[in-house]
């Protein structure tokens, strides 16, 4: 059964975002709980034991609604903690000026933890077209050559076309041509992206940042739309962890009286596409859902999704 | 300026596709005078792009091609290099080409336009179709920051133009249609100056800025990928029925055009589709429209097909001529005698080529020298 998980921060409520602190508490305990082990270095030297891990952020709305540097620095820390080197550690992204916008210190040295986009000199998209249906992509060298395992790592929010941006859709940044794979509503394209042979195998785990959702208006940054959730999500299938996503997405948008996303023309299929091809688990009440609350000591306690 | 590119080449027509270029040649060429320096950049154009509207609720519906792409904040169209920010649509790629060359224009090709002379050849990174069969994909199918692009405003092109001269401009590799602002002023600027303009494309756009643009343009070589729907949506992603509508348009403003037709085995090479074609030419374009066979190699993702037989490029052009179609070439088959062009009055060859190789005009004020019969196209 597919699992995951839920942390929701139940300490001080941030202005913002979380410090990477606070972020630690929940993926210490998020992540305890998706591998029934603690610490929860002992459960990423178990998913990661060694080589480098790559960390995709999304950076498409600066510094407003992207992945935040708190977070992608706690998992790092975290890595470091279960044995990986701090120059394993490879956060990255399209570009580097998305990068750079986000709030991130970009860094191809052989010192310390690594940051780079995918137009970094000497890197770019392979030669080599991969294909999964409907979608013929090159793929970034990030993802190819220079990482070994691959934490996916977005930000919950709404999409003008796809509906729900979350794991899979974020993985239109690792492809050269996301643009040729939007109509209609990204299905089956997201599916078949992460279906892609390289983006399925080093895919281990998928931590969607919810802090605060933005529920309408997505993907660029709409401040009037933002509903704090005040959590992180979890699991090892990409299909499921999105899908409890989209029960996240919904609700937002219900509590501020906003119609589901398919009576607006924006149904979310591309997650019924990835479960037929065997990427993972579409059927809400088939996921092992675990909902956690977290406090500011890092004390945790069964939850409520909503 | 992050690094200089200075090329010999535009004065004596060698290739100069960016996409490789080292250092090597600024030291190769450095004492060479009248080499022409351009700037590598890695910058984006922010140029708002034309024929969109604004959407209520946010975004915008693009009306440049059929596609109508509608594309919200910091999303881009399917041609990848059209952005949205706020409610505004820019074009990422105004002045910005990834690919430039001084080109014979039988490489086009256009077989009734000005024979032997040179076109100043350029595209921008982007395509807003996705042919399985693309040669140039390197190019169409990526996004502008995926390419090496230069700095190269209208105005310098013209001037390059006029100092090499170079009497044409053409817009190809790609597809200009995507590139529409950066080709508009480019044509309109160099018509002023005296210079022509032809566009090589898809011809999968919509009717507005197609009239508009053609006030500007000499000539047009439309690839008509097929003339079956289905084709359009297995092969192309794109439609048929607008091309259709183009073509005719084009015919209609009296803009010189040519037609390529390139042959893929198995899939759009059968008899009755090259009869539906030479009489959707005849009925719609007229018979003096010079149709071009293409031979098909196995590129991007139709590696598994083999190049197209001769005979089958042979069997389409006896088609086309029985239908009663007059200028009916075969491309990619350097030396075949239907590279060259015959008067079909008197059946002597008026202009022969092999390759992109002009061998002899046998023309007379745009007549056969033999029999006088007037020969369509400029000359």
């Amino acid at each position: 059964m597919s699992k995951v998980v839920v942390v929701k921060n139940a300490g001080i409520r941030p202005v913002k975002k979380l410090a990477v602190d606070q972020y630690r508490l929940l993926l210490e305990t998020g992540l305890g709980a998706l591998f029934d082990r603690k610490p929860a270095s002992a459960a990423l030297s178990t998913m990661f034991p060694g080589g480098v891990v790559g960390m995709k952020t999304n950076c498409l709305t600066r510094k407003l609604n992207s992945t935040p540097k708190s977070l992608t620095d706690a998992i790092s820390e975290m890595l470091e903690d279960s044995g990986i080197k701090a120059n394993n550690v490879v956060v990255w992204e399209r570009t580097n000026r998305e990068l750079a916008d986000a709030g991130f210190e970009l860094n191809a040295s052989s010192f310390g933890r690594r940051c780079m986009g995918t137009d970094t000199n000497g890197l770019g998209y392979g030669r080599t077209f991969y294909n999964s249906g409907e979608v013929n992509s090159l793929i970034s060298r990030i993802l190819t050559d220079v990482i070994d395992r691959n934490i996916n790592i977005p930000v919950l929010k709404d999409h003008s076309i796809a509906g729900l941006s979350g794991g899979l859709k974020n993985m239109y940044g690792a492809i050269h041509n996301p643009n040729k794979y939007h109509i209609p509503n990204c299905n089956p394209h997201a599916a078949h992206i992460s279906n892609l042979e390289p983006i399925r195998k080093k895919n281990r785990l998928t931590i969607i940042d919810a802090i605060r959702v933005q529920y309408n208006s997505g993907p660029g940054f709409d401040s009037r739309y933002l509903e704090y959730f005040g959590g992180i999500l979890l699991s090892t299938d990409p299909v499921a962890v999105d899908r409890v996503g989209l029960e996240i997405l919904e609700h937002c948008r219900l509590m501020n009286k906003l119609p589901a996303l398919e009576q607006v023309g924006r149904p979310v299929k591309y997650l019924k596409s990835a479960d037929a091809i065997g990427l993972g688990m579409e059927r809400f009440e088939e996921i092992d859902l675990q909902v956690l609350a977290v406090d500011e000591n890092g004390a945790a306690r069964p939850g409520e999704l909503f | 300026m992050e690094r200089r590119l200075f090329l010999r080449c535009l004065g004596c027509g060698a290739t100069a596709t960016l996409l490789a270029q080292t250092e090597l040649l600024p030291r190769a060429l450095g004492g060479v005078q009248n080499a022409c320096a351009f700037d590598y950049t890695k910058k984006l154009s922010s140029v708002e792009a034309w024929y969109y509207v604004k959407r209520e609720g946010g975004g915008i519906e693009c009306r440049l091609c059929p596609r109508r792409c509608v594309v919200t904040d910091l999303e881009r169209g399917y041609c990848g290099v059209r952005e949205t920010r706020g409610d505004i649509y820019y074009t990422l790629v105004y002045g910005l080409p990834c690919s430039l060359n001084i080109d014979p224009i039988e490489k086009k090709p256009l077989y009734h336009f000005y024979p032997g002379t040179t076109a100043f050849s350029l595209a921008t990174a982007g395509c807003n179709a996705n042919c399985k069969f693309c040669q140039n994909w390197e190019i169409s199918q990526t996004r502008p920051e995926q390419t090496d692009n230069i700095d190269l405003p209208p105005q310098t092109i013209v001037d390059i133009c006029n100092h090499r001269k170079v009497p044409s401009i053409a817009y190809t590799y790609s597809e200009p249609i995507i590139f529409f602002e950066y080709m508009y002023d480019t044509a309109k600027l160099g018509h002023e100056k005296g210079i022509r303009s032809v566009m090589i494309t898809g011809g999968y756009i919509e009717k507005e800025p197609l009239k508009d643009l053609l006030q500007h343009l000499d000539a047009v070589k439309v690839d008509l990928k097929a003339i079956r729907e289905q084709y359009y949506k297995d092969i192309v992603n794109a439609e048929l029925k607008p091309v259709l509508d183009a073509l005719v348009e084009i015919k209609r403003t009296g803009v010189w055009l040519e037609i390529v037709y390139l042959v893929v085995p198995t899939l759009n090479d059968s008899e009755e589709e090259f009869v539906e074609l030479a009489r959707w030419i005849k009925t719609n374009l007229g018979t003096d429209t010079p149709v071009h066979f293409s031979k098909f190699y196995p590129q991007y993702l139709l590696k598994n097909l083999p190049p197209t037989p001769t005979g089958t490029l042979e069997m389409a052009r006896n088609i086309c001529r029985a239908e009663g179609l007059e200028y009916v070439y075969l491309g990619n088959v350097p030396g075949h005698p239907a590279e060259s062009t015959y008067c079909p009055k008197c059946n002597e060859v008026v202009i022969a080529r092999r390759g992109y190789t002009i061998l002899q005009v046998n023309l007379n004020n745009c007549r056969c020298s033999n029999c006088n019969n007037e020969i369509p196209g400029l000359f």
